[in-house]
């Protein structure tokens, strides 16, 4: 019979989370090999933190099925204008979620 | 979408073997070897599989009208809702638990809804695939699917917005919800005018799922999403 | 089983799938920095790419889709992959051709195949000939 529930794992706890809402964040350019859930249209941008939502393996380790790492996420808020040159509205913004590594202090 | 194109067609006059007319397409055939073997070597049941399409056929838009009109109606509901939406959603009877006891595999259980306001909008994507909440919404739209979609919102998206006739003033701020991870997102519009005397039954009939997706705002007398519809071949049997 | 003739016409359509037919791009001997990167680059991550507007359209689920979502999903409840698995088989470790020129739920059922041969839950040959099978099963007689 087939398992009822996917085996947990032991995973290592979590750091203490390094980014606040309202700090101001750099999104690191990393290289890309195989996989990454860092989109390339919000790297080297500064956005700030919108919300710390849940702690996670990261996807780099979860897609090989890994015991992996286990990070703090945040939803980070960008101003279009800084993600792309030609953008004309002031005002809108833009929103989506990263693992902490992907993250630096962009003061 | 079913251009079929054959580079190298030539030479029509050589006889064809006879030809073994597909009853069934190739996608067809893989997807049904693939369940044959999972089955057959114990990965899942055909009960699990039966179990899972269950659920699937019961999910729907309807369960995120429902949630607004009484999010609408209701400001201490609308207050849980944007505290912790998934558990609110028990209060209408969308468990995000079901149909495993932990969940889908990939839904994940961290729903959030996004309040628009007369100086915010709110529209939703996910870049990288397709990430949408079903338990609350069902399946995605196919349009939300594609690439097309998922390459010109995050950038153009006021142009997009147009092009599924919603015209949002430049003075309303529009955030752009990138799903990309393992929150899922919903967006809750405001309630039209001339709704004031309305039941929530009536307030979630206009609450269509384009509405909780961004692209299209809630109006009396505006109670379906209507787009050009790509018919299967095999539809799916009730 | 096909004639010859359907083989080398079908030579043909393998021949056409490029990487990118208007550049010649086949066989370098070096790879300029930029050009890794792109061929690095994850097909799935598409976001500010350009493209034309185009009609969005509703589509009505083939019977088969219907099957092949819920048979990844229930891969997972069974714990053979997770969800970041299928992410990536279905939509990078099929590469640039398959992504872009099959449907959406044939991206899945294609790496859900390919993950039970990988983990070998199931031989290739095994596939093939249940393949075949399922083939001869529903051919019209």
């Amino acid at each position: 019979m087939p398992k009822s529930k996917p085996p947990e794992k032991v995973r290592p706890p979590a750091d203490a989370a390094r980014f606040k809402v309202g700090d101001r964040v750099r999104v690191k350019d990393m290289p890309n090999l195989f996989y990454s859930r860092t989109q390339m249209y919000i790297r080297g941008v500064v956005g700030t933190i919108a919300e710390c939502t849940y702690k996670d393996i990261i996807p780099e380790d979860e897609a090989f099925n890994r015991d992996g790492r286990i990070e703090q996420y945040y939803i980070v808020r960008f101003r279009q204008k800084d993600l792309w040159p030609e953008y004309q509205f002031e005002n809108d913004t833009l929103q989506t979620e990263s693992p902490e590594r992907w993250l630096e202090p962009a003061d | 979408m079913s251009h079929s194109h054959k580079p190298g067609e030539s030479g029509a006059d050589l006889p064809h073997a006879a030809p073994t007319v597909e009853e069934i397409t190739d996608f067809e055939v893989l997807e049904i070897a693939v369940r044959e073997l999972a089955i057959e070597h114990g990965l899942f049941t055909a009960e699990d599989h039966r179990r899972f399409t269950e659920w699937t056929e019961s999910i729907g838009p309807a369960a995120g009208s429902r949630l607004v009109a009484k999010a609408w109606t209701d400001p201490a509901f609308k207050a849980r809702v944007l505290d912790d939406a998934v558990k609110a959603c028990k209060e209408i009877g969308i468990d995000w638990a079901e149909p495993t006891g932990f969940g889908t595999p990939s839904d994940y259980m961290n729903l959030r809804v996004l309040e628009d306001t007369p100086t915010l909008h709110h529209v939703i994507v996910c870049t990288l695939c397709s990430c949408y909440p079903r338990p609350l919404l069902g399946m995605s739209p196919e349009w939300y699917r594609t690439t097309n979609y998922r390459r010109r919102l995050v950038r153009w998206p006021r142009q997009v917005l147009a092009e599924f006739g919603l015209i949002i003033p430049p003075e309303v701020e529009v955030r752009v919800e990138d799903s990309n991870q393992k929150c899922r997102f919903m967006v809750m519009p405001m309630r039209p005018e001339g709704t004031d005397s309305w039941t929530e039954e009536q307030l979630a009939e206009i609450v269509t799922r384009d509405c909780m997706i961004g692209v299209a705002l809630p109006r009396p007398g505006r109670t379906a999403d209507v787009h050009p519809v790509h018919k299967a071949r095999h539809p799916v049997q009730e | 089983m096909s004639a010859r003739r359907d083989l080398l016409e079908q030579q043909a359509l393998i021949g056409s799938i490029q990487p990118a037919v208007h550049v010649p791009q086949n066989w370098n001997y070096e790879v300029e920095a930029p050009l890794f990167k792109a061929y690095a680059h994850p097909p799935h991550d598409v976001g500010g790419q350009f493209d034309a507007p185009i009609l969005y359209e509703e589509k009505e689920e083939e019977q088969w889709e219907a099957n092949v979502y819920v048979t990844c999903e229930v891969l997972g409840w069974r714990g053979v992959w997770n969800s970041e698995e299928r992410r990536r088989r279905a939509d990078n470790d099929l590469g640039y051709a398959l992504y872009l020129g099959i449907p959406y739920y044939g991206r899945w059922i294609m790496a859900a195949a390919r993950m039970l041969v990988d983990k070998n839950h199931i031989a290739l040959t095994e596939l093939i000939e249940k393949i075949a099978e399922v083939k001869a099963r529903n051919a019209k007689k």
